[in-house]
């Protein structure tokens, strides 16, 4: 008895469940919960980062194009091309009410040319330096961003008789994949949250926005090559530094037609990594260099890259970044990015500046 | 349909095509967006005329919108509506005040208006901006001038 109770029993659990569903998936109830009413591009599009804002840059507004009566969804992808590297950031968000954004992001760098050369330098010194995360080619950062962004007050649109403007906080937690780079280039950590208050506001009679977001961090080059510093030379002081602390970033951006807007952003970065070298399994960028100029022996460059400037080669260096975009919305349900971004210093290449693409769908 | 609400909805439609609040005194006044609209907002509208025009093409497209011509069907009186959105929006580009339709709160009182009927109304102005050929930094100069007003209409 007690058996066909508890198949009775589970028997009904599932037709509840299965009428739940049905009712919760059916055209009705989506119909019910879904929704697109916000003016084109109010929702900005999808940073690297994959919250709602420019393309660095995270701004108040929850994103996709639901009002406070409903729920939005949208698809992105970054590519942006730099002399060496390459970003590939695609990812998934969802704002509920116009109130709560929740947001997951994979970001994806094959290194180039300069990542090649330490990687080679690796494998010269195969039984000196062990694992060193980074291959001699298509060596791949990879980090997924977990997001969510709150609405606290204001409304960016409509309040243009006040100063006030859309106040939200978000954060991010990022997991580095690249545990043994990370290591090589002196991160303190591979996994971190970040968190950040934005406050936006549209100004109609100079069809322009204004975004100031502080974002409290640790992050080098967004994370992407870890979090903070630990210093883990051989005989160094084993000095660690992950404090966070707060960075600028500022986006304005000014529409010209009622789907197409430019702008500019800026985004501070930190200084943990800069002027630190890499590490080989406990062995600095100085012995290094001396290791290598005597494995070597006549041998004066490696790569095309002469081993005078080895030492510098393999330190790495931290710039904020800026970006001028452009931005198009042929109707709600995609939206086009395509800027310019000025990286600077990228770990251990200088000038990376090029091209970034990205598209943002929303359902 | 009972007495309450037949008598509500009547209500809404006199509200909505004004005739029930007019008077002598303007029941609406000018909103104060920052930084202040500029001083030849009117001008670049092409005056009143181009006022009028385009609170033609407004409607034209409001009542092309499934979102919300049901609303304008049901209570709107469309004519009305052009004759008091000219007055409104002449007021508010630096016009003077001959605005005589209810205020924007009475007149949406009870018609439960949520946020995406009113985002339709603003994609329907600025198509009518491009239709009258207003170019798009003007249209926005009238959109800083009624944001304000938007709690007084969405009440849902």
């Amino acid at each position: 008895m007690k058996r066909n109770e508890r198949a009775a029993r589970t028997g009904s659990f599932l037709k509840a469940a299965a009428i739940l569903a049905a009712g919760l998936f059916s055209g009705n109830a989506a119909a019910g919960f879904y929704n697109d009413g916000k003016v084109l591009l109010t929702g900005g599009v999808a940073t690297i980062d994959g919250a709602g804002g420019g393309g660095i840059t995270p701004w108040a507004v929850i994103n996709g194009y639901g009002t406070r009566d409903g729920i939005n969804g949208s698809l992105h992808y970054t590519y942006a091309y730099l002399p060496n590297y390459s970003l590939n950031s695609y990812g998934a968000s969802v704002g509920l009410y116009d109130r709560l954004e929740l947001s997951f992001t994979r970001s994806t760098l094959p290194t180039g040319s300069t990542f090649d050369t330490v990687g080679l330098i690796a494998g010269i010194l195969p039984g000196v330096v062990g694992d060193t995360g980074i291959e001699p080619f298509n060596t791949t950062i990879e980090m997924d961003v977990f997001g969510a962004k709150l609405r606290l007050f204001g409304d960016a649109v409509y309040t243009s008789d006040s100063l006030i403007p859309q106040v939200s906080i978000g954060g991010f937690y990022k997991d580095n994949k690249n545990k043994d780079l990370l290591t090589t280039l002196q991160a303190a950590k591979r996994k971190d949250w970040e968190a950040y208050v934005s406050v936006t506001k549209v100004y109609f009679p100079f069809s322009t926005l204004v975004n100031l977001t502080g974002r409290y961090t640790s992050a080098n080059q967004t994370g992407l090559t870890g979090f903070g510093y630990k210093d883990r030379t051989n005989g160094g002081s084993g000095k660690k530094d992950d404090k966070k602390e707060m960075r600028l970033e500022v986006s304005i951006a000014t529409l010209v037609a009622k789907n197409t807007a430019f702008g500019a952003e800026y985004a501070q970065h930190g200084t943990s990594l800069d002027n630190v070298g890499v590490n080989l399994n406990g062995i600095g960028t100085g012995q290094l260099v001396g290791a290598i100029t005597d494995a070597l022996g006549p041998v004066t460059d490696v790569a095309g890259v002469s081993l005078d400037h080895l030492d510098d080669t393999l330190t790495q260096h931290e710039d904020d970044w800026y970006d001028l975009f452009f931005a198009y919305a042929p109707n709600k349900r995609i939206s086009f990015v395509v800027a310019y971004a000025m990286l600077g210093n990228i770990t251990l290449t200088p000038d990376q500046h090029g091209f970034y693409l990205s598209t943002h769908l929303t359902f | 349909m009972n007495r309450k609400s037949v008598t509500a909805t009547l209500l809404a439609a006199a509200l909505l095509s004004g005739v029930a609040m007019q008077s002598a005194f303007a029941a609406e006044e000018k909103t104060n967006p920052i930084p202040g609209i500029p001083s030849n907002s009117l001008e670049m509208w092409g005056g009143k005329d181009g006022v009028h025009e385009w609170a033609v093409a407004l409607f034209h497209y409001i009542m092309l919108d499934t979102r919300i011509n049901f609303l304008f069907k049901e209570f709107g009186n469309p004519e009305r509506q052009i004759f008091l959105n000219t007055q409104l929006e002449t007021m508010v580009l630096g016009g003077p005040n001959e605005y005589q339709g209810a205020s924007m709160t009475a007149a949406h009182a009870d018609l439960n208006i949520n946020m995406e009927q009113f985002n339709a109304v603003v994609e329907a102005a600025y198509n009518a901006c491009e239709r009258i050929n207003l170019h798009y930094w003007a249209c926005n100069q009238v959109i800083a001038a009624l944001a304000p007003f938007t709690d007084d209409i969405v009440t849902r």
